[in-house]
């Protein structure tokens, strides 16, 4: 109680040096915060770009081993290659039966069966190649978000009609209406009527990608009921790999790919960017411990007097040290507190000028991550005061008394 | 009557590889209610002897006993109650907080040991500030006060927690005459209305000779003990005298109780 109303004292009086900390704390913690928040932003706004539509997982069959013909002999290698018709897919085994048991597992956002084969229209002597996606439309479209970015036509497809990527539209000069001819590696095809131009924003997909009934792929390329593919989005997708994982362990025939093996070098590039961003903030708060401790080792010697009195008055060794100690505490969680306040007014401001600019991302700082950031600054506060507290307590009164 | 303190063959010697011996075996026992005046020349221990009394300092060895019990036995914070308690400081330079007002000044000792202060112990502070005169400043910082107001806020801070002993090291030492006297006056008016027992160090032959009893060390031994109203005037005022004029005087006159010192 009195070693508080010391501290809070020698704070007050010490106005200039208390507000130069104080500022050094809050612009500390500001930046610390708001880059923090910046580079959550960025990073969730990138993931989110590149796998917020698409799959976070995709169920294939595993490419087929080649058997060995010849006895293993280690003196000998042995070459063997598969060779498969072209055109000719792979059915997953039982995968019509699979897709209910991940429905009642209840943890997944999107479950899409799907039958994926590559075709080509022929434009004149050229080929375009094609990739036809058979699935359910509705739940395609809570995948890719198609259903918003039409462009042309209705969202619809149907036995003889299909919805077409825009640049492949403006390739062959066709438009909502139009027929075209699809063929099949196989030499085999069939025509079909556009019923709407899709943009994904991705030239890939606007140019190759043709959407139609499920069963209507699985009847082109022969595939009787059969899924070449069930692609899954997770709520939170970066808990992919870790469900990826559980389900090559009750799933082992199938092939299951995460995102983030197939996207390594983007989780790479988060992964540097989120450790560059921790060594700032870590060399932020370690510029912010040496200031406190600093102006609290300064003030152990402009005090000395003060400090020679208290224990000449019968102040007990650890309250003098105690002092220091809060005088740390107060300075870190006030400093802290005004500092997550200014970092979150900088990203008010940063918002604000950028408001309207397409390539913007939304900003917060979450509550956890504030406190995170008081806890942390007070506890370096305190931590800082601990030597100039042990000089403190150290002092003795007999000296400074004499000196006058 | 029972001896408020008792020292016993007080040693202290400074430093390890040059050693200075700064008290050579002092006893001296402090009577309730005593005023007494320790004299001598700087660095004859004097200062040495007033920290042991204070306990800011431990004596080599020795021992000091209060109400029987041997008080350097405590540990540190042990020894910071019984300061706390026991003994009130009136140092020269006052030593008041400057971040601090009079009236918070004169309740430190109080929350030190209590944390808070209670009414009663306001109720006293106000009393000890308006009878030291200083009620009208009690809300000044200390560094809004004159010298005189500073050490009479310093006194009444001494008197807070209402010590058995008071300890004044040169109380007028930094005043001007005016505020010296007044000063002199006060301390003097609380040992007789409060029976608190004083030691005042000083150099002022004015106040040593207006107190029950003086004591004289010199080279750590304390040389001269007595009591000035038990002498005559012109003894007392022998004692008193510088050591250079002691020689002068030596012939002429029998100087008061103990035979003057080596010098």
């Amino acid at each position: 109680m009195f070693d508080v109303f010391v501290a809070f004292r020698f704070l007050r009086e010490g106005r200039a040096q208390t507000v130069l900390i104080l500022t050094g704390i809050i612009l500390g913690v500001a930046v610390q915060v708001f880059l923090n928040a910046l580079i959550i932003g960025l990073q969730a706004s990138l993931v989110s770009r590149t796998v917020g539509r698409s799959p976070h997982i995709i169920g294939t069959m595993p490419d087929l081993e080649p058997a060995a013909v010849l006895p293993a002999d280690p003196g000998t290698r042995t070459l063997t290659r598969v060779v498969t018709n072209e055109g000719s897919l792979k059915p997953i085994r039982d995968g019509a039966a699979i897709v209910p048991q991940l429905v009642k597992l209840g943890i997944f956002r999107v479950i899409l069966p799907a039958a994926r084969g590559s075709g080509f229209i022929l434009q004149g002597q050229k080929s375009l190649p094609v990739i036809l996606l058979g699935s359910d439309l509705e739940d395609t479209d809570r995948l890719y978000d198609i259903r918003r970015r039409l462009t042309a036509g209705r969202y619809e497809v149907g036995a003889d009609s299909v919805l077409l990527g825009k640049d492949l539209a403006a390739k062959l000069r066709l438009g909502v209406g139009s027929t075209v001819r699809i063929s099949l590696p196989g030499g085999s095809g069939d025509l079909f009527r556009i019923n709407g131009l899709f943009d994904l924003e991705n030239q890939a997909l606007n140019e190759g990608w043709i959407l139609m009934p499920l069963s209507r792929v699985q009847n082109l390329f022969g595939l009787d009921r059969g899924l070449t593919e069930i692609e899954l989005q997770v709520e939170d997708v970066f808990t992919a790999e870790k469900t990826a994982a559980d389900l090559r362990a009750v799933f082992p025939s199938i092939r299951w790919r995460s995102w983030q093996e197939t996207n390594a070098s983007l989780l790479t590039a988060l992964q540097s960017q989120s450790s560059s961003s921790y060594m700032i903030q870590l060399f932020v708060l370690l510029s912010v411990t040496l200031g406190i401790a600093s102006v609290l080792a300064v003030s152990v010697v402009q005090k000395s007097r003060q400090i020679g009195i208290l224990k000449a008055i019968g102040t007990l060794t650890r309250h003098v040290g105690r002092i220091f100690i809060i005088q740390g505490a107060v300075l870190g969680l006030a400093g802290s507190i005004l500092g997550v306040t200014a970092g979150w007014g900088l990203i008010l401001m940063f918002q604000a000028t950028r408001a309207g600019d397409p390539s913007s991302f939304p900003i917060t700082v979450s509550f956890g991550a504030a406190a995170l950031s008081v806890f942390v600054a007070t506890a370096a506060g305190t931590l800082a005061a601990f030597l100039p507290a042990r000089r403190a307590s150290r002092l003795n009164p007999i000296e400074v008394i004499r000196n006058g | 009557m029972a001896e408020l303190i008792d020292l016993r063959d007080i040693v202290k010697v400074y430093g390890t590889a040059v050693r200075t011996t700064a008290l050579r075996g002092v006893s001296l026992s402090l009577t309730p209610g005593e005023y007494t005046a320790l004299i001598g020349r700087s660095g004859s221990g004097k200062s040495t002897l007033l920290n042991i009394l204070g306990t800011l300092d431990r004596p080599t060895s020795g021992e000091m006993r209060v109400d029987g019990r041997d008080v350097f036995a405590l540990d540190d914070d042990g020894l910071a109650v019984f300061r706390n308690r026991m003994i009130g400081f009136v140092f020269q330079f006052h030593h008041l907080l400057p971040e601090f007002t009079a009236y918070e000044n004169v309740l430190l000792p109080f929350r030190a040991a209590r944390g808070r202060a209670t009414p009663e112990a306001e109720r006293r502070a106000r009393r000890l500030l308006e009878r030291v005169g200083v009620s009208d400043r009690m809300d000044n910082k200390s560094t809004n006060l004159s010298g005189g107001q500073q050490q009479r806020v310093a006194i009444a801070r001494a008197l807070i927690n209402e010590p058995r002993l008071v300890l004044a090291d040169e109380p007028t030492g930094n005043l001007d005459t005016e505020s010296s006297e007044a000063i002199k006056g006060l301390l003097r008016e609380i040992n007789r209305e409060n029976g608190t027992t004083f030691l005042i160090v000083t150099h002022d032959r004015h106040i040593a000779a207006g107190c029950d009893r003086v004591i004289e060390i010199d080279d750590g031994r304390i040389i001269r003990d007595f009591r000035p109203a038990e002498e005559t005037p012109d003894e007392t005022w022998a004692a008193l005298a510088p050591c250079e004029c002691r020689e002068r005087i030596r012939g002429d006159l029998k100087p008061a109780a103990i035979p003057p010192g080596p010098r």
